[in-house]
């Protein structure tokens, strides 16, 4: 990629009408850290969505609105009861990449080993894009497939809304990796709501190790309605793990991931699970 | 549209115009500037040697597009401390023989600085984290973190 | 033996760290001037291939573009990068350009622009026709009969006699017997015979090589280059560019970090030969990615161990057959798997002894000097095997290791049978307090409490493991350092020295034993080193020989110029020069009348019968006394997935007297992290056809201050009577420890005996299901 043009947009409308007269030469700037990492001669311009706002985080009654240009730093920072990503933010690569980075950024362009889809899908969130009209997607039809079939030149993702994690609610989230800032080999977060000692709902999701971030339904149905004990969270993975092609990488086989993702789907659901009887967060 | 553009910084305190072609890096412009402490390590954001401040956050210069500093206050090591009157932090990597080959310094202070800034006792995780950043394949970070220990027992790093 | 010392063996401040701390303009980039050439390299795609045709023609008039060399218009000159001393122990088997390549990353033809963007655009101007030929890209492969000969060039050879056979891809051979290893082996209650084998890993400097060149106002060139040996790099490119010595300046500034990769000369003739045809300064920095895939790395090595032990705990016989992989170029083939021999096989008491080290050639990265040079692998094999051999005969293996190490005034057959690329030195150990270090680490990590492998339960495994170490300090009867030293009018001296400082705080070190044996402030000292036509010679930074050997020469020049400062003194005062002694910066006589350094200096230079006090002076050595070091680490296994975690990490070490102790901690805990990581998480990963598949920080795994375990120094002082002020080395030895204590540590934790580096989870799990 060579940038050969650059675009400072104030205001969201300004935004969606120079990536639209752009149109596919143009190329929103969202931190950037990644553009360095474009390959090829294309050429491109930058409209930088860093000047428009969008920023911030807002506690609402039961959830969080997180503008899409808002730094990771900004979610490893913030703190408020039923709030989680600071978890996933803490993890996320290294802390001059979390000043640079945004959530929007992260998650316009999924790749393998994407952190926050993970968690976003675990926790059933929402995202909003604005172009022509405003359109919201869950996680789990955003990220469906590559989020870039959402967008017409000109549509942007603004915000994205987290159900906060409430009382009789758990979430979890771990993420395998060789050292603390490379990429990871396995991505795993998981929600869980009791209905005292059963299983009343259930998200679990996977990241690198699978093609793309996705949900595990097979492991969900497996435990949803369920008693919830070691044994049966054993016996849930045990009997689903096979039903998602485990992916190796950066020298880990396929079977090792497999045999990752056995031990680590454990520990995420009695994580949540620890989390949600008012336990160990 | 042009490719080129004149911005502003306020670089080490003192304010600057700087023309940049837009697809120069940060790091790129402040070498160009005088700023030889901004060390080039990797290109590509992982080793944190062209570690900077940018609006009182550590960041990676090789990264960042000069454009997207325009208005900002960039701060390099340059600014902190001198021989006569070094940083506090700088000082304790001193006194602890915690520069070795030295090339990984000033990103290193940097980030420190960006810490103790904020948070002038920090403990050793809060340090791990907000350093992780910040590669030295010399010292082992052993002699780093007593000397940013010392700064932190001082409560005194955010003061220049 | 001097004890109470007044600079030495205190932490006086490294004497740059603050204008490296403030940022002040000190490496080489900071010096290119503004209208210097950038240089950018093609690399070969292929990992073996002939060259049919270069065509350079469009590339030539692309914008910007001022030369490109090739092999078509560069000398060919057969020459080895390895920056060692002359006449190199590595084979002749490199030119500036060949019309072959042998490795993904051999150099292909290089451009020089006004700016780098127009470099890489030129670069992909240049055609290039290729007979791919067939690679080897493993030891197995390369030693097959009939394999592909990588080195099939007539001017191979290498310039010393030892052996060497190009046309089978052997680089090197060494061999040496003591006893009978067989006879030994019956003899023994147990007898072991294991194969290991360790991978490739870099060094990972974090800054890259780089070097400049420019003409001076006399046509001479000037080289300011990022290197471990500047003496070295002025020979080797006057041999490569067939210039003469003298018409070359090599500048060595600060540089950010070596660890052995910067023991070569990689950069510097390119540089030089460009700037002498152009007359343009010339600026050539690696990549991130090139410092991977064309500088140097560890020597992967394969291992076979043959032990043989009595219930008693004496070990009857010790075989260890080494190869290394060279990669596609000899530098330092048989150094290097030659101390796989000789720094580790004299640890051990046994009077049966067998060593064969061989070295091949593949078309895989190049190997190279990287601190511990060969005795991290074979400390990995001997070290695992003693920890076994005394679980066997059901002994404590420390115990063990107490019951055989070598002690003070002990020798080993192996010292004299093993040099490097001739017969080695005979010596008997004279400083040793391995014992001492032993018993520290133990008491440190909680020894007692470590438990059988056998009685751990639960997923989390913790085991406890340890290693004893040796090295060497210097090339004895090879090396050789030099300092000179002057007085100034205010009572400073200008200490120039060809040593050079890596990073490491040897100015500093050298500073501080100039300081105490001339009794002045260590800031009256003005070190200047590494610059040819300024400072004496030096071999340069390796071998663990700058403290030692270069530390002799500072010692001996400072005692020259002291015995010319007690002259004048004399005069002076008008008393005998032996009544007189140097201390805080002044001649004090017997009756305690004083003149200051400053007022000797004024005398000597403006007074009566002026002349310059001042000296050089050089040192060889004739010996390498060993630094012995014992490491423990506690490690966490999670069954489940294999993962290890260091938890903690001890390292005690005697290097002598420590004559900075905070930068001798400092060396440990720097080797002992990146042994860390070599043991644990650093991988080269290939592609079928010989290429790095992660050659960058995001996929080669390093640690950072967040990844590392707690690690603990305890220096445990001895005193070697040849080196300077009872000074050895210490900055190799770290390095070794981490692979066996680790290993050790796993096996007592889950009862696994890992002989392949590194153990990365995979392997450990691996391990554990095949157990």
């Amino acid at each position: 990629m060579k940038l050969s043009g650059y675009h400072r947009p104030t205001t969201l409308d300004e935004a969606k009408r120079i990536l639209k007269e752009l149109g596919p030469s143009g190329l929103p700037m969202a931190g950037a850290t990644s553009h360095s990492f474009l390959k090829g001669d294309e050429e491109k311009v930058a409209v930088d969505l860093a000047w428009m706002g969008y920023d911030r985080i807002d506690h609402g009654p039961d959830s969080f609105t997180i503008g899409a240009n808002t730094r990771i730093a900004d979610l490893q920072s913030y703190h408020a009861p039923g709030w989680v990503l600071d978890r996933v933010a803490l993890r996320f690569v290294s802390q001059p990449i979390r000043n640079m980075t945004t959530i929007g950024g992260n998650i316009a362009r999924v790749f393998p080993w994407n952190d926050f889809p993970v968690a976003l899908l675990a926790l059933g969130a929402v995202m909003t894009i604005t172009g022509q009209d405003v359109q919201t997607h869950t996680a789990d039809v955003y990220f469906k497939g590559q989020p870039a079939r959402l967008y017409e030149p000109g549509d942007l993702l603004v915000e994205i809304k987290v159900p906060a994690v409430k009382s009789g609610c758990g979430f979890a989230y771990h993420k395998e990796n060789v050292v603390n800032m490379d990429f990871s080999l396995l991505t795993l977060a998981a929600w869980i709501r009791l209905d005292k000692r059963t299983v009343a709902d259930i998200r679990i999701a996977a990241g690198a190790g699978v093609p793309l971030p996705c949900r595990l339904p097979g492991l969900e149905n497996a435990l949803a309605g369920v008693a919830i004990s070691t044994d049966a969270i054993k016996q849930a993975i045990a009997s689903t793990l096979d039903s998602v092609k485990w992916k190796g990488g950066d020298g880990f086989s396929d079977d090792y991931i497999r045999a990752l993702a056995q031990a680590h789907l454990e520990d995420v659901i009695i994580d949540a699970w620890q989390m949600a009887k008012g336990g160990a967060t | 549209m042009s490719n080129i553009m004149t911005i502003q910084l306020t670089l080490n305190g003192r304010k600057q115009s700087v023309t940049v072609d837009v697809k120069t890096k940060l790091i790129d412009i402040l070498r160009q500037l005088g700023c030889y402490s901004v060390k080039m390590g990797c290109s590509e954001g992982a080793c944190g040697s062209c570690a900077v401040n940018l609006n009182g956050r550590v960041v990676n210069s090789c990264l960042t597009y000069a454009v997207q500093a325009d208005g900002g206050i960039v701060d390099t090591v340059e600014s902190v401390g001198s021989l006569d009157n070094p940083h506090p932090i700088q000082a304790a990597l001193v006194e602890e023989g915690a520069v070795q080959c030295g090339y990984c310094m000033p990103g290193m202070i940097m980030a420190a600085k960006a810490l103790f800034d904020i948070n002038p006792t920090p403990t050793d995780e809060e340090m791990a984290i907000h350093l992780d950043g910040q590669l030295c394949r010399c010292t082992g970070y052993e002699k780093i973190q007593t000397a940013l220990r010392k700064v932190a027992a001082a409560g005194k790093g955010g003061v220049a | 033996m001097k004890k109470n010392f007044t600079v030495v063996n205190k932490s006086v401040k490294k004497i740059d760290s603050l204008s490296l701390a403030t940022g002040k303009p000190m490496f080489v980039a900071d010096f290119k001037p503004a209208d210097a050439l950038i240089v950018k390299m093609l690399w070969s795609p292929h990992a073996h291939a002939r060259i049919t045709s270069i065509d350079t023609s469009e590339a030539d008039k692309m914008p910007g573009v001022h030369i490109i060399l090739h092999h078509g218009n560069v000398p060919r000159i057969a020459h080895t990068t390895a920056g060692q001393g002359f006449p190199e122990p590595s084979p002749y088997d490199t030119f500036m350009f060949d019309n072959k390549v042998r490795h993904v990353g051999d150099r292909v033809a290089a451009v020089a622009a006004e700016t780098a963007e127009q470099a890489i655009e030129a670069l992909k101007k240049i055609k290039v026709t290729y007979e791919v030929l067939p690679a080897v890209l493993s030891i197995e492969e390369a030693l097959k009969p009939g394999a592909p000969v990588i080195h099939d060039e007539p001017e191979a050879h290498i310039p010393i006699p030892v052996p060497y056979e190009p046309a089978r891809n052997l680089a090197a051979r060494v061999a040496m017997d003591v006893g009978d290893l067989e006879a030994g082996l019956r003899e023994a209650d147990v007898a072991m015979d294991h194969e290991y084998y360790t991978d490739y890993a870099q060094h990972c400097p974090i800054e890259p090589h780089v070097s400049m060149a420019h003409l001076a106002a006399d046509g001479r060139v000037i080289i300011t280059t990022s290197t471990q040996v500047p003496f070295h790099v002025r020979r080797i490119v006057a041999q490569t560019l067939d210039i003469p010595v003298r018409k070359i300046r090599v500048i060595k500034p600060r540089i950010g970090g070596g660890f052995g990769v910067k023991q070569e000369v990689l950069l510097e003739d390119v540089v030089a030969l460009m700037a002498m045809r152009t007359g343009r300064p010339v600026f050539w920095k690696y990549t991130r990615e090139e410092e991977f895939v064309s500088s140097r790395t560890r020597h992967p090595e394969k291992m076979r161990v043959r032990t043989g032990v009595k219930k008693d705990g004496t070990i009857t016989a010790v075989g260890l057959d080494c190869i290394t992989n060279t990669g596609a170029y000899g530098s330092h083939a048989l150094t290097v798997v030659c101390n796989s021999g000789s720094k580790i096989l004299p640890l051990y008491r046994t009077p049966n002894i067998h060593f064969v080290g061989e070295s091949c050639y593949t078309n895989l990265p190049v190997g190279g000097a990287y601190r511990g040079y060969g005795a991290t692998q074979s400390s990995f094999a001997i070290d695992c095997q003693m920890d076994e051999m005394a679980e066997a005969i059901g002994m404590d293996s420390l115990e063990f290791r107490r019951k055989n190490a070598i002690r003070t005034g002990e020798t080993s057959p192996v010292f004299r049978a093993l040099g490097e690329g001739k017969a080695g030195v005979e010596q008997s150990i004279g400083s040793c307090e391995l014992d001492k270090c032993i018993k520290l680490g133990a008491k440190e990590i909680g020894w007692k409490k470590r438990g059988r492998w056998q009685d751990k339960k639960g997923r989390f495994r913790r085991g406890i493991g340890m290693a004893a170490l040796m090295q060497g300090s210097s090339i004895p009867e090879i090396d050789m350092g030099a300092a000179s030293l002057k007085i100034n009018d205010d009572g400073s001296f200008n200490l120039l020295m060809g040593a050079t400082d890596l990073g490491t705080g040897s100015d500093t070190v050298l500073a501080q034993i100039a300081a105490e044996t001339l009794g002045c402030d260590m800031d009256k000292i003005i070190v200047y080193s590494s610059d040819t036509d300024m400072t004496p010679f030096d071999v340069g930074a390796y071998a663990s020989s700058t403290t030692y050997l270069s530390g002799m020469a500072v010692k001996n020049v400072a005692e020259k110029v002291a015995r010319q400062m007690i002259e004048v003194a004399s005069a002076m005062m008008e008393c005998p020069g032996k009544e007189i002694k140097l201390a805080d910066n002044k001649a004090v006589s017997a009756d305690g009348r004083s003149v200051t350094f400053s007022e000797i200096a004024l005398r000597a230079l403006y007074g009566t019968d002026q002349f310059q006090i001042g000296a050089v002076s050089s040192r060889i050595s004739h010996k390498s006394p060993p630094p012995f070091s014992a490491h423990f680490t506690e490690v966490e296994v999670d069954t489940l997935t294999g993962r290890v975690r260091v938890l903690r990490y001890v390292a005690a070490v005697d290097c002598g007297t420590a004559i900075n102790p905070k930068l001798a901690e400092g060396q440990t805990e720097g080797g002992v992290l990146n042994g860390i990581s070599y043991a644990l998480t650093e991988k080269y990963l290939f592609s079928p056809k010989g290429k790095m598949l992660n050659a960058g920080f995001q996929h080669y795994k390093i640690y950072s201050m967040r990844d590392k375990p707690v690690i603990k120094t305890i220096l445990v002082p001895s005193y070697e009577k040849t080196g300077p002020y009872g000074a050895k080395s210490v900055s190799e030895i770290c390095i070794n420890g981490p692979l066996p204590a680790i290993a050790n540590a796993i096996y007592n934790a889950v009862g696994v005996r890992l002989r392949t580096s590194p153990f990365t989870a995979e392997n450990v799990l691996k391990a554990m299901q095949a157990n």
